[in-house]
């Protein structure tokens, strides 16, 4: 396929899935207002806000290294985007997955994550440096179910590509991973929960209390530009549990239903249970997901 | 030829002319004693010098016109001839050094002297049993009289309890003789040997006699505080007469005498020796007066020679050269000691601070501790090989363990007082002055180690093989000492360069990659050195010597040369590692497990050396014996220098406390010394016929465990420089961990982190150290915002670490990328997660590291800091350079190392197209996603800058902060304990069981040598029953039984 | 009375006198009495030299009246043997001179601390 033909389905992927992503976020903050018994914001409200956020224009800056985070936020946002093959069977659709398996994907996450962290630490506020703090740790607890759910599926499938594990997957529901290793299943549906940072595992940004995590010096248009790489990647993080434990999605349809249910289970748990504490959430990972995932490997390794 | 009785007649006529012609001055008197030992010295080496460059035989001396039995003679061979030299050297020396301590005593001082040296003489040379006892009586009263020329109490009581000791044990000596003549009627011991003296009962306790008297001259450890006190109590400069020439007539003595019993005595010489070497140095150990330590460890080297006579069945020929190389070196270095003390005059040993006020004075300590801990190009390096290795080759296992034990106890206390010499506080309001005639018998001595070391490698083929010219570049380099920085700089740069241009035709391969690490980095390190100022002193010819060490390694072909560069190597850092201003303590403990990993080093050689044919190092291909120990010695030695979990404990404050460009060279190169270790075991490993996959999986977990430890300690570091040191532990733990996977991939994975860590610990370690050059000091939370002033040290962490982390594209993602397709191909999953897990928490360090330090709030202090050296950004960005180059196209480093991988492991299980790598799992394409990511960044940041024109900078202050406007950096700066939530979280895994099970050994030791030296309870009295009761033991163990 | 001649005696009397020179040795606190200790050590020894070379029925090695002239000039049947009697002439000697340097070192010792107590002379130890 002619590499500029390419581009521009890529373009229009990230365009769909941007949308998709705010008017998800919208939906899910909904949900979770109607739990608390609040009425919500309307499902078009993220337009808004971003359209504001672009059009107001930043004057102010802390320099050059604060001026890149949102940068590398984005560059990460999309990159997840481009690593990570959008439907499964199209070629139009596959983006540039070819030039990386899921262990680019794993390490890809953190590229926007360090860049924002630094870029705000030139900001200088405290906050974005605790927050930054809190969810360095929390990551890192995370990446235990993570790899061992991962290592279990590569062992499983002999392979690390995600179009091969998708692959894997078709024809019916009882082919997907969720199915045929449930072990490592769960240990990475909970490692989602704290790849999404929906409560219990949002003390990170805290949003509702204070003003803190990385965000917190940013304004306008940077903002904007964090707004949208955030919701990018809420949608592709659905995506890749997506690929990795439901099948993947042969179309948008399924694609757009996938990523919601997936994000929709991490929000549910998070209306149900309460932040917990740095020290909590850690350990939190080191019981019952690092049990499982230990088992999800040893039930390959006889 | 002069006839070695006039060694004898000179010395007792001018005794007598002395006395007799009373009116003759002391000057006078003095320098006819010195002209006498000055010809008795020519007589001995003149006989020496015929010997070994003519075709001299051995020849007897008869006297009084009979034969024996009738008369005495004396015996001139190569050995008596050899060890008469030494003793006659060393009094003239002696007698030059102690000259007007002997003139103040009055001129009969110097009869006694002469007296005393000829003696010794006669010992060595006589071959009459009476006539040893007579001379030896003589010798041992002569030296009951020398010991008084120091004043004070205390070497009157040390004389009067060595006076009766001796007396006892010549007692002793004196019956066996009478025996041994009733029953053979004979005293000639040539007559004893013949005679079948051991076959009756009564001959039997003959024999037993005269040998534990001849082992009681030896000082055996417990019934030696008699000894000790002499070496302690009387003038250091006689002290260093008696522990060299005293104890060479003495080791000769039980030498010569060891033939009448055959080799029934061996074992138990041995025993006593091992006794005596391990014990004595154990309670060294704890020692704290500086002439007491002397003394154990002179006793020390006696139950070596003891332990090597007794065990010169393994050594067959080479017993003479073993012995000449032990003997000489703790005859030239101990020697020195003993007369540097006397001068120095510091009693307790952190009193030795003062001795660094004249740099030459460190010079000589250093050289006779190094020489006497056994490291090239010292003599007993080579004897200490000699010997391990025929141990080894004849079964000597348990001997080996014996000798490297003691070795290695008195490397705790020598190093530890060298330390203090280096770094203790020098704040005594007392001082030493040197005299001409006092320095120069030092002088000639430690010139004498030097030569003698290079001739004892001369003597042997596979010492000839040795490269010594790096050797002589440091030795013109600590002549060049007094030169600005800027011009030493410049040599040591030219040189290396000069050097790396010749010998890079010669490399391939491994050996070609490992040899840029070392020089290639070496220079680039050096570069950095421009930026200090003044002289700098003792630092180029130590750097030098580790590079010279470095590459030594590389160039070596044989067994020998490789453990000859990997001393010189622990040496160089050893004294760059000590530099640091706070980093006595932990130079010693890096010593003393680099010691302990080359003695580890050694017994591995020396068990894959068995029944080899060929001393090449492709033996470590071909181990045919004992395979898992030799590889796990070896492997046990490599990971000491690699700091794997366990044995890491020296690493942090060695590498944090270091000087600002010593870092980088002892972290980013050093290092990688282990690294090739490892790798040429596991080479070996790959090639041997035995299943040795049970050492390899034992490794992997071992490098496994040392990421995880080496990661999360370093998170909650508040010292830049020793997270830096943490980190390097994990690093390496990668790359252990890497090459024990034993696979191609596993081995790629390795080397790309061999190359990645040299290049980003460099970088990062160079800035940081810049950086504290510039802040003054190490604490990441009194720094701050300092991206504001010094941009470029900024962009060179963030690329650091960015590379660190494995985020791609940067290089370091090529390392995590491959190491999944490795260990999910080899199944190491479990030691996989730990190893990924850590990648994780090696973000909260690497964070850590450039938002306390770069971001944040800038510190007031540091307002008007100015950006890093100069001279610390061109090595700092030539390296960045290097590591964008191999992050944009890894395929040109990785490639052709995975064809020379081929060659060792031979399943290819990588494939490329191009710049798209492959194997059976995954695919990745370095330069691609490198592409991709970087357009994507240079497309958004293009885009953002166009909407934000005009965004002007704002104040460090102006932050939304609860309402309030801080206005104090200190208070709003996260940086102290910054990873607290965390830390509750896993504070399990940072607890220091390293160090309590290291500080709990230390204590042991300790207190086991607390205890055992009550003994010495400086009562002469018990001393006497000491004798007394050892020879009763020793009686019922040795021929109890059999009577 | 066979069993016990002369040569047997002093051999006898020489073990007792080590064995008493080495009890005076390890249990006299007195510098002094170590001293005669030791040569009574000495002397021991020195009758134990002696009596090893006896031969029953002989004369001392002293070419003199004594010994029976025979017509060949041999005297070696007797006398006794010669070489202990000229060793244990060197080790008198010897013992005289370690006597007096040990006699010497006491003066020394007294004269430092006023006491010949043996165990008051512990400056160095450990």
């Amino acid at each position: 396929m002619n590499i500029y033909v390419k581009l521009a389905y890529t373009l229009l992927g990230f365009f769909l899935v941007l949308n998709w992503g705010l008017l998800m976020s919208a939906t899910l903050r909904k949900i979770v207002a109607r739990v608390a018994g609040r009425h919500g914001i309307p499902f078009y409200q993220p337009w808004i806000d971003l359209l504001k956020n672009i059009g107001v224009r930043t004057t102010l800056s802390h320099g050059f290294m604060f001026y890149l985070g949102p940068v590398f936020r984005f560059t990460g946002a999309v990159g997840m985007f481009l690593f990570m093959p959008a439907l499964f069977g199209s070629d139009m659709w596959s983006n540039f997955s070819f030039e990386g398996d899921i262990v680019l994907i794993l390490y890809f996450q953190l590229f926007g994550m360090l860049g924002m962290a630094i870029g705000a630490g030139e900001g200088g506020h405290p906050h974005s440096a605790i927050g930054i703090a809190r969810g360095l740790a929390q990551h890192a607890a995370i990446e235990i179910p993570m790899t061992l759910g991962i290592i279990s599926l590569a062992i499983q499938y002999h392979t690390l590509s995600f179009t091969d594990i998708v692959a894997a997957q078709q024809g019916g529901i009882a082919n997907w991973t969720i199915f045929t290793n449930p072990i490592a299943g769960v240990t990475l549906l909970l490692a989602a929960l704290g790849a999404m940072g929906h409560s219990p595992f949002n003390l990170v940004k805290a949003p509702n209390e204070i003003p803190i995590g990385p965000p917190t010096e940013y304004h306008g248009t940077y903002l904007g530009v964090l707004m949208s790489s955030g919701v990018v990647l809420h949608v592709m993080e659905a995506a890749l549990f997506m690929n990795l434990l439901f099948g993947g999605a042969t179309n948008w349809v399924e694609f757009i239903i996938k990523t919601f249910l997936i994000n929709f289970y991490s929000v549910f748990v998070g209306v149900v249970f309460p932040r917990f504490k740095i020290e909590q959430s850690v350990v939190w990972f080191f019981k019952v997901p690092m049990a499982l995932g230990i088992l999800a490997i040893l039930i390959y390794s006889f | 030829m002069v006839s070695p009785i006039y060694i004898v007649a000179a010395a007792l006529g001018v005794g007598f002319a002395i006395g007799v012609l009373g009116k003759l001055g002391k000057n006078f008197s003095g320098i006819l004693t010195l002209l006498t030992l000055g010809f008795m010295t020519y007589v001995s080496s003149e006989w020496l010098y015929a010997f070994y460059f003519g075709d001299q035989v051995s020849t007897y001396v008869f006297t009084a016109g009979y034969k024996p039995p009738i008369s005495i003679n004396l015996l001139m061979g190569p050995q008596e001839a050899f060890m008469s030299t030494l003793i006659n050297v060393i009094g003239l020396l002696g007698g030059i050094y102690l000259f007007f301590n002997f003139g103040r005593k009055g001129r009969n001082a110097f009869v006694v002297y002469l007296v005393f040296i000829m003696s010794l003489n006669v010992v060595i040379m006589t071959r009459d049993l009476f006539n040893l006892f007579v001379f030896l009586e003589i010798s041992s009263i002569a030296t009951a009289g020398l010991i008084l020329i120091e004043k004070g109490n205390r070497a009157v009581g040390a004389g009067f309890k060595y006076i009766i000791a001796t007396s006892i044990i010549s007692s002793i000596l004196l019956i066996g003789t009478i025996f041994a003549y009733f029953y053979t009627g004979s005293l000639n011991i040539d007559d004893l040997v013949k005679s079948d003296l051991t076959t009756t009962t009564g001959g039997l306790i003959a024999v037993f006699l005269i040998l534990i008297a001849a082992i009681l001259e030896m000082k055996p450890f417990p019934a030696n505080g008699w000894g000790l006190d002499v070496y302690e109590g009387s003038h250091q400069g006689f002290s260093a007469v008696v522990s060299a020439a005293t104890a060479t007539a003495s080791y000769f003595m039980l030498y010569k005498l060891l033939d009448i019993a055959g080799n029934s005595w061996d074992h138990y010489i041995a025993v006593i020796g091992a006794v005596t070497f391990i014990g004595a140095n154990l309670l060294g150990v704890k020692q704290k007066f500086a002439r007491r330590l002397l003394a154990y460890s002179s006793i020390g080297q006696l139950g070596l020679l003891m332990l090597i006579l007794g065990l010169r069945t393994y050594l067959g020929d080479n017993l003479n050269y073993v012995v000449f190389g032990i003997l000489l070196t703790n005859l030239l270095a101990k020697t020195g000691f003993f007369w540097l003390v006397g001068i120095v005059k510091a009693k307790t040993l952190k009193e030795w601070a003062i001795i660094r006020r004249k740099p030459f004075f460190l010079f000589l300590m250093g050289t006779f501790v190094f020489a006497l801990i056994g490291f090239p190009p010292f003599p007993s390096f080579f004897a200490k090989w000699t010997f391990v290795m025929d141990l080894a080759a004849n079964g000597g296992f348990v001997w080996i363990a014996v000798i490297l034990t003691g070795s290695f106890l008195e490397a705790i206390y020598y190093f530890r007082w060298f330390g203090y010499a280096v770094k203790a506080d020098d704040n005594y309001n007392f001082s030493f002055n040197v005299r001409w005639h006092k320095i120069t018998p030092i002088i000639l001595l430690t010139a004498l180690l030097y030569i003698i070391g290079y001739l004892t490698a001369q003597h042997t083929e596979l010492g000839r093989m040795i490269n010594f010219i790096p050797l002589f570049f440091v030795l013109i380099l600590f002549a060049l000492d007094f030169l600005p920085v800027f011009i030493k700089n410049t040599i040591a740069i030219i040189g290396m360069g000069i050097y790396f241009y010749f010998i890079y035709p010669s490399l391939s391969d491994l050996k070609l990659l490992f040899e840029v690490i070392f020089m290639i980095g070496g220079i680039l390190t050096l570069i950095a050195g421009y930026a200090y100022k003044g002289k700098r002193s003792g630092f180029y010819p130590v750097a030098i010597l580790m590079y010279a060490g470095l590459t030594g390694l590389i160039e070596a072909n044989t067994t020998l040369q490789f453990f000859f560069g990997w001393e010189l190597m622990t040496a160089g850092s050893y004294f760059l590692i000590i530099r640091g201003k706070r980093s006595m303590p932990h130079a010693l403990s890096y010593m003393l497990f680099s010691v302990a990993g080359a003695y580890a080093i050694l017994a591995g050689i020396s068990i894959a050396n068995i029944g080899q044919l060929t001393t090449s190092l492709s033996i470590f291909n071909n181990i045919q014996y004992f395979p898992q120990w030799a590889y796990g010695l070896l492997l046990f030695g490599f990971l000491t220098k690699t700091a794997s979990v366990g044995i890491h404990i020296w690493l942090p404050g060695a590498h944090g406390e270091a000087e600002s460009d010593v870092s980088p060279m002892v972290s980013a190169i050093l290092l990688k010394a282990g690294v090739y270790g490892v790798i040429l075991a596991l080479i070996g490993m790959s090639k041997s016929q035995y299943d040795l996959s049970s050492l390899t999986y034992i490794l992997g977990w071992v490098g496994a465990l040392t990421v995880l430890f080496g990661n999360i300690s370093a998170v909650f570091q508040e010292d830049a420089k020793r997270l830096l040191a943490y980190s390097s532990i994990g690093q390496l733990g990668y790359i252990v961990f890497a090459f024990a996977i034993m696979t191609q991939l596993g081995w790629l994975t390795g080397f790309t982190y061999v190359i990645n860590h040299f290049m980003y610990k460099a970088v990062l370690f160079l800035t940081i150290g810049a950086v504290v050059l510039r802040v003054g000091t190490h604490n990441m939370y009194e720094m701050g915002g300092l991206i504001k002033r010094m941009p470029l040290a900024f962009v060179a962490v963030l690329i650091g670490i960015t590379s660190l982390s494995g985020v791609p594209p940067l290089s370091g993602f090529t390392g995590k990328w491959l190491f999944y397709n490795a260990v999910i191909e080899k199944g190491w999953y479990f030691q996989g997660v730990i190893v990924f897990l850590s990648g994780g928490v090696a973000f909260l360090y690497l964070f850590r590291l450039i938002q306390t330090i770069f971001l944040g709030q800038l510190k007031d202090n540091h307002r008007n800091v100015k950006e890093i050296s100069i001279w610390f950004l061109i090595p700092i960005y030539t390296l960045l350079a290097g590591l964008m180059v191999f992050s944009a196209r890894p395929q040109w480093v990785l490639q052709p190392l995975g064809d020379m991988i081929a060659n060792y492991m031979p399943q290819n299980s990588i494939r490329w197209d191009g710049a798209y790598a492959y194997t059976a799992i995954g695919h990745w394409t370095g330069s691609g996603v490198m592409m991709t990511i970087g357009s994507v960044f240079l497309i958004v940041f293009l885009i953002l800058k166009l909407s934000t024109r005009k965004a002007h900078k704002i104040k460090q202050f102006d932050i939304v902060y609860s309402g309030e406007r801080p206005d104090r950096p200190d208070t709003t700066h996260v940086a102290y304990n910054m990873y607290a939530g965390f830390y509750k979280a896993v504070w399990p895994l940072t607890v220091p069981l390293a160090e309590r099970f290291w500080n709990w050994m230390t204590e042991l030791v300790h207190e086991a040598a607390g205890f055992t030296r009550r003994i010495y309870s400086g009562n002469g009295q018990a001393y006497m029953l000491h004798i007394v009761l050892y020879i009763i033991v020793l009686f019922f163990i040795t021929i109890g039984s059999s009577i | 009375m066979e069993y016990l001649n002369l040569g047997k005696i002093s051999l006898l009397i020489g073990f007792i006198l080590i064995i008493i020179g080495f009890w005076g040795i390890l249990s006299q606190k007195n510098i002094i009495k170590i001293i005669v200790s030791f040569t009574i050590l000495d002397t021991g020894i020195n009758i134990l030299i002696v009596s090893l070379g006896y031969i029953k029925g002989r004369t001392a090695p002293i070419i003199d009246a004594s010994v029976p002239q025979l017509a060949d000039h041999n005297v070696l049947n007797s006398i006794v043997d010669p070489v202990p009697q000229a060793l244990v002439l060197t080790a008198i000697v010897i013992g005289f001179g370690v006597t007096a340097l040990l006699l010497a070192y006491a003066m020394k010792l007294f004269k430092a601390k006023r006491t010949l107590e043996i165990n008051q002379f512990n400056d160095l130890k450990w």
